[in-house]
This record gives C-alpha cells, sequence and structure tokens, in this order.
C-alpha cells in the first residue's frame, strides 16, 4: 500500500484537474459519464476478473441502486425525508447489497455456466417486472427526479455538471479505493484461487459458495453506488439502464480493458465512453466499429489494452522499449491508411443519394472513381501493414531478450 | 485411539462396485502407503476420506468424529490435509499467494474483508517459512502455471501441508519425475510429514518400501492386506494379486 501511494494521489490529482483541462460542456457531461462506468465496470470485473463469475446481469443491481436513488431523490424533494443528496450513492448502493445477497444467496453455489444463466434469467426477470410494477419503475417512460432539493452541501446546490462531477469524482476515488483494497483482503485472495481452482480451493478449507457470494455481495454494492450516481447526473432512470443491452455494454467495458488487471475496467470504460459519446457524433455506424473493436480484442488482445500495456514490461525492464517506437511508427502510417480506407468504405455504403466528405474530397455511391480511391486506399494500407509486420516482429523479439551486459537482473 | 477409522467403506458408481467394504485404521504418528494395481480404486479412496465423493455406506472416523459425506473444506478445516495426483495449484496466482491461500483458513483469517494480507505479518512471514521448506523461496512471485513440472509438484506439497494439518494424504507424489527429481521429492516428503502421520498412494515400490511403516494392498477395491513391508513383501496372496504382475524394478 505504501508503495502505491503516488498512484493513489496521481489518481486524485487527475480526477482532480481534468475538468479544468476538458472544461466544456461536452467535456465535463462526458467525465461525469466516466465517473458513473468507472466504478460500474470495476465491480463488474470483481465478477468476472477477479472471481470467475460470468455475468449477464449485473445492470440489476445499477439500475435498481439508481431507481432508488431516483426515488429517494423525490422524497427529499417532496420534504418526506432529510437527506443530503451527496449521500445519494450510499441508497444507491445498499439496494445493489440487498438485492446482490437476495440473488447471490442461490446464483453462486455454481460458477460457469450455471451461473451465466442464471444471471440471464433474473436479468429478464427484472426487466419483465419493469413493466408490471409502473409505481416503482416508471413503465417504459421511466421516473425522474431532481437533484437539487435538500440541504445544500457547503453551499452547494449541484445546479451545474462541473459541481456533479465533483461529487462523481469523491465517490469514484472512494469506491475504486475500496474495490482495490478488496482485492488485498483474504476474501478477495480467495476469490482469485477459487477463479483459478475452485476443487483446490475446497481442500484447503474454503467453502467456493461462500467465497463467491461475498465478491458477489460487494460487486453488487459498489454497481448499486454507480447506479446512484447515474441518478444524481442524469435525474432520471428508465428500464434501459438494467436490461440486458446495460449488463451487456459493462461486459464490454471489463473485457476490452482486460479483466487481468485491476486497472482494466478503467481503460475500457474510457474508451467506451469516448466512443459512445464522441463517435456518436460523426457516424451512425458507430456501434459497427465498437463491434469490429470487441472482435479483434477476443481474438488479437485476449488480455485487453492494459494486457497490451502490461506486455511492454519486459522491454522496458530490458530498457529497450524505445526501440520499438520506430517501428510501431512505421506500422502505424500503413494501419491508419488501411482504417481509413476501411472507414471510408464503410460509411459510404450507406449513403445512399448522399454524398460523403472525406478529408476534403466529396465522393458519392454513384461515382466508381469514389469506391476505386477507397477500395486502394485500403488495399495499399493493408499492403503496407503486411510488409512492415515482419520488421516490428524482429524488433519485439529483440526488444524481450535480456540484454548480455546486464544478465539476469532484469527482475 | 486410531487418528483415522474406515469402517465397512463402500462406494458405488451407478452399478458399478469400486471400494467395497474396506475398513483400516491409521495411527497417529503412522507412515501408511497404500498400494495396488492401476484402477484398484486407491484414488477413490483417497476422494472418499478427503471428501470429494460421498461413500455409499460405512463410516469414516478422524479423532473419534465422524468425517464421510462431509463438504471437502469441513474435512480440510479438521485437519485433514491432500495432495493430487494431477498438479492442482492455483495457476495464474504466484508461487508466494499459492501457499499464503492455503494458510489463510488455519490461521483464523476466515471469510475476513476487513483485513490486508500485506499487512499480516505473522502470516507472511510462515508462508515464505514454507517456501523455503520446499525450496521454492526464489520462485516466490513468479506465477505458479509457470513453474518447472518438478517444482509445481514441490508447490502442492507445500499447498497441502501449509495448514499444519495432522493428517496428510499424497497421491503420487512423485509421479512423472525423473530419479533425481524423485530424490530430492522423497527427502522432502520426510522432512515436512516429520511427526505428522501420512498416508501416500506409490507406484514405485523403493520409496513406498522406504518410507512406509505400514503398508495396505488394495486390490479391485479391497484390501487384501495390511502389514509392515517385511511382511508384505513375504505375502503370498500379495505377491499372486500385485507384487508378482508388476515387476520390482530395481
Amino acid at each position: 500500500m505504501k508503495k502505491q501511494f503516488p498512484i493513489w494521489l496521481g489518481f486524485a490529482l487527475a480526477l482532480i484537474l481534468l475538468p479544468q483541462i476538458f472544461d466544456t460542456v461536452l467535456g465535463i457531461s462526458i467525465l461525469n459519464q466516466m465517473t458513473i462506468w468507472i466504478i460500474f465496470a470495476l465491480s463488474y470485473n470483481m465478477l468476472l476478473g477477479q472471481g470467475g463469475m460470468l455475468s449477464f446481469g449485473h445492470a440489476v443491481y445499477f439500475g435498481l441502486g439508481g431507481f432508488m436513488s431516483v426515488h429517494a431523490l423525490n422524497l427529499i424533494a417532496d420534504e418526506i425525508i432529510v437527506f443530503s443528496i451527496t449521500l445519494i450513492p450510499l441508497v444507491g448502493g445498499a439496494v445493489g447489497l440487498l438485492a446482490a445477497v437476495f440473488i447471490g444467496s442461490f446464483s453462486t453455489r455454481k460458477s460457469g455456466t450455471v451461473f451465466a444463466m442464471i444471471s440471464l434469467g433474473i436479468g429478464e426477470l427484472i426487466v419483465a417486472s419493469s413493466l408490471i410494477f409502473a409505481d416503482f419503475f416508471g413503465g417504459e417512460a421511466g421516473v425522474t427526479g431532481d437533484r437539487t432539493y435538500g440541504p445544500p452541501f457547503f453551499g452547494i446546490e449541484f445546479l451545474q455538471d462541473a459541481e456533479v462531477y465533483y461529487l462523481g469524482a469523491f465517490w469514484l476515488f472512494v469506491a475504486t479505493l475500496f474495490m482495490y483494497l478488496f482485492t488485498q483482503t483474504p476474501a478477495g485472495r480467495m476469490a482469485n484461487a477459487v477463479r483459478d481452482n475452485p476443487e483446490r480451493a475446497e481442500f484447503i478449507g474454503y467453502s467456493t459458495r461462500r467465497v463467491r457470494f461475498i465478491s458477489f455481495c460487494a460487486a453488487g454494492l459498489f454497481a448499486g453506488v454507480a447506479g446512484g450516481l447515474f441518478a444524481i447526473n442524469y435525474e432520471f432512470i428508465t428500464e434501459e439502464n438494467l436490461n440486458a443491452l446495460t449488463s451487456g455494454r459493462v461486459l464490454l467495458m471489463a473485457y476490452i480493458g482486460g479483466l487481468g488487471f485491476f486497472i482494466g475496467p478503467i481503460v475500457g470504460a474510457v474508451i467506451l465512453t469516448l466512443m459512445n459519446s464522441l463517435l456518436s457524433n460523426y457516424s451512425e455506424m458507430w456501434m459497427l466499429y465498437l463491434g469490429i473493436m470487441f472482435l479483434l480484442t477476443v481474438l488479437f488482445l485476449p488480455r485487453g489494452f492494459a494486457g497490451f500495456i502490461m506486455m511492454h514490461q519486459t522491454a522496458w525492464q530490458n530498457r529497450r522499449l524505445g526501440t520499438l517506437i520506430l517501428p510501431y511508427l512505421i506500422t502505424a502510417i500503413p494501419a491508419s491508411l488501411f482504417l481509413a480506407g476501411f472507414v471510408g468504405l464503410v460509411e459510404l455504403s450507406h449513403k445512399g443519394d448522399d454524398t460523403l466528405s472525406f478529408f476534403g474530397l466529396i465522393l458519392g455511391t454513384e461515382s466508381m472513381l469514389s469506391w476505386g480511391i477507397l477500395l486502394t486506399l485500403t488495399g495499399i494500407g493493408a499492403l503496407g501493414v503486411k510488409l512492415s509486420g515482419p520488421r516490428l516482429d524482429a524488433a519485439w523479439v529483440l526488444a524481450n531478450t535480456v540484454r548480455s551486459d546486464n544478465g539476469g537482473d532484469a527482475q | 485411539m486410531s487418528l483415522l477409522t474406515l469402517d465397512a467403506v463402500c462406494k458405488s458408481f451407478g452399478s458399478t462396485r469400486i471400494i467395497n467394504d474396506v475398513s483400516l485404521d491409521i495411527e497417529a504418528g503412522e507412515k501408511h502407503a497404500i498400494i495396488g494395481p492401476n484402477g484398484a480404486g486407491k484414488s477413490t479412496l483417497f476422494h472418499l476420506i478427503s471428501g470429494r465423493y460421498n461413500v455409499s455406506s460405512g463410516a469414516i472416523g478422524f479423532q473419534g468424529k465422524s468425517i464421510h459425506n462431509l463438504p471437502p473444506y469441513e474435512i480440510a478445516r479438521r485437519g485433514i490435509a491432500r495432495s493430487f495426483q494431477v498438479t492442482n495449484i492455483f495457476p495464474r496466482m504466484s508461487v508466494f499467494e499459492n501457499i499464503r491461500c492455503a494458510l489463510l483458513w488455519s490461521e483464523g483469517y476466515r471469510y475476513s474483508f476487513w483485513q490486508l494480507v500485506g499487512r499480516q505479518k505473522k502470516l507472511n512471514e510462515k508462508s515464505f517459512g514454507i517456501l523455503e521448506q520446499i525450496g521454492l523461496s526464489d520462485k516466490a512471485q513468479l506465477p505458479s502455471g509457470e513453474l518447472a513440472y518438478a517444482q509445481q509438484r514441490a508447490l502442492e506439497l507445500g499447498v497441502a501441508i501449509a495448514s499444519g494439518a495432522e493428517l496428510i494424504m499424497l497421491d503420487e507424489p512423485v509421479a512423472g519425475m525423473s530419479n533425481s527429481e524423485a530424490e530430492n521429492a522423497v527427502a522432502l516428503i520426510r522432512r515436512i510429514t516429520e511427526g505428522k502421520t501420512l498416508i501416500m498412494v506409490e507406484h514405485d515400490m523403493n520409496i513406498v518400501f522406504d518410507i512406509a511403516d505400514r503398508i495396505s494392498v488394495l486390490v479391485y477395491g479391497e484390501i487384501i492386506a495390511t502389514d509392515t513391508p517385511e511382511n508384505i513383501r513375504g505375502n503370498k496372496r500379495v505377491q499372486e494379486a500385485y507384487l508378482g504382475e508388476v515387476p520390482c524394478d530395481a
């Protein structure tokens, strides 16, 4: 913990400074989304990455926490209860925890397919009941609230997004710290052991079911905290926030970021939030790109983006990381050409009668020349990647070979 | 009183009877070997004692209390530790973490989520002590899945003995090792089971006759003899059933 103090300090500083750097309305809005999704993705990784439980219904705890939080906001607004909205994430967390205690009591009996199927079933069950219990879930319209009532927090009334950001950042820091600390407790270590080898865990004295149950409850708690933040930020919530789409999205975040690393889901949440908020402005096809990215991650980066970064540890220890820069750049140029060509083809293919503005060129679906340019670009890019690939491979091998002059002290 | 008592234990899978009316008493401090041809039911017997399988009939007692049909973690908590024929460790965790996890329950941490393992001085010192005993101190931070085979077997033993269990059960601890590796492993087994009770399944007769105080011979799910190594060597039935078939390699 002492060794990691600088990392936590840096994390806190980054959280404080980020809204100063990205101070536009859009920037703050994206940062607000990130605080929510990072907590949610980290909580998901307590199940999948740390505990080996593949859940298709984690949005249930996020959503239930969120719904209860919006109701809490309304109770505060109606002056039925007096409660600071800064503590709303605790309401979400408590609801997430309660739901997880109840559902986990039977779903954590087995891991693997059984667990995955139960999580899927519970998810569908809750979505179905959200349309039946319209008083609580608000039917298809959802429920709305207002965060500006209740006692002000040192004069702050959370009228502005920036104020909400700092509230979110505070909870993000606290939640991340506690989720990290959990991994370092006996229950957290045994979650890893049960993930690796449930059979052996039983023979060293641990009930795998109880170990999973504890992780499951903790994951539900933090998903609920994220749901509470969602309620404060958006001031409304619908059935969409607890359905399979949201569950799938958090799975993608954790997976693309990297399940094996604590920071993996943070990376994944940042990437997906950016894609969701920025890319969607430029292209209707952004979901396709997301899908392709997920596919490529599964195929070529099974340890996610965090794993890709960590792959360079050996080269770093060998003090040869620098030798990789040039080969990376040489491959990156044709790779960008390929990417540009490919994206151009995808975009042009659904333009119909419209035209596509492509790096100053106006391309039309009717023009053979347009298709020709894009196909050539894609082809040249692909060829370039293929030609420069072996050079990158060779540089990679060299960078990961221990230098003879500093022998075995690579560790 | 015997430490472990098996009383008329039977185990069937469907209509196939794998273990038939096995009764056995293991004294505290004894080094007991179970031998027998392939498919005799030696591993099944281990699984019955350690709780992986439930018995079909009969009773198993440990320290005077009945333990059959308890879940494995209950049996482990009472002081029976075991290793596996196929290496069975936590491959993605470090060597040190493997040992530390194996210590958690016996050190009283249970399912604690309010203590940090890194801060538990005694726990960490004890883990390093066991690593030293099994000769893996210099590999402490390596993911255990990356260890060489013989080292993984040593870690397997370490995970089994870490809890300080009274009864240690080893299922073919030196299978698949070279001669020199097996020699080291035998020395290690002697060292770590000193003052403990040991039940061992092993095919290598030299090792069996070397380590064991008493030997039980299991053939087709039945114990046909339990005796000292000398008497087992001279036993006609054993020679017919077992030693005659598999020549004792020098």
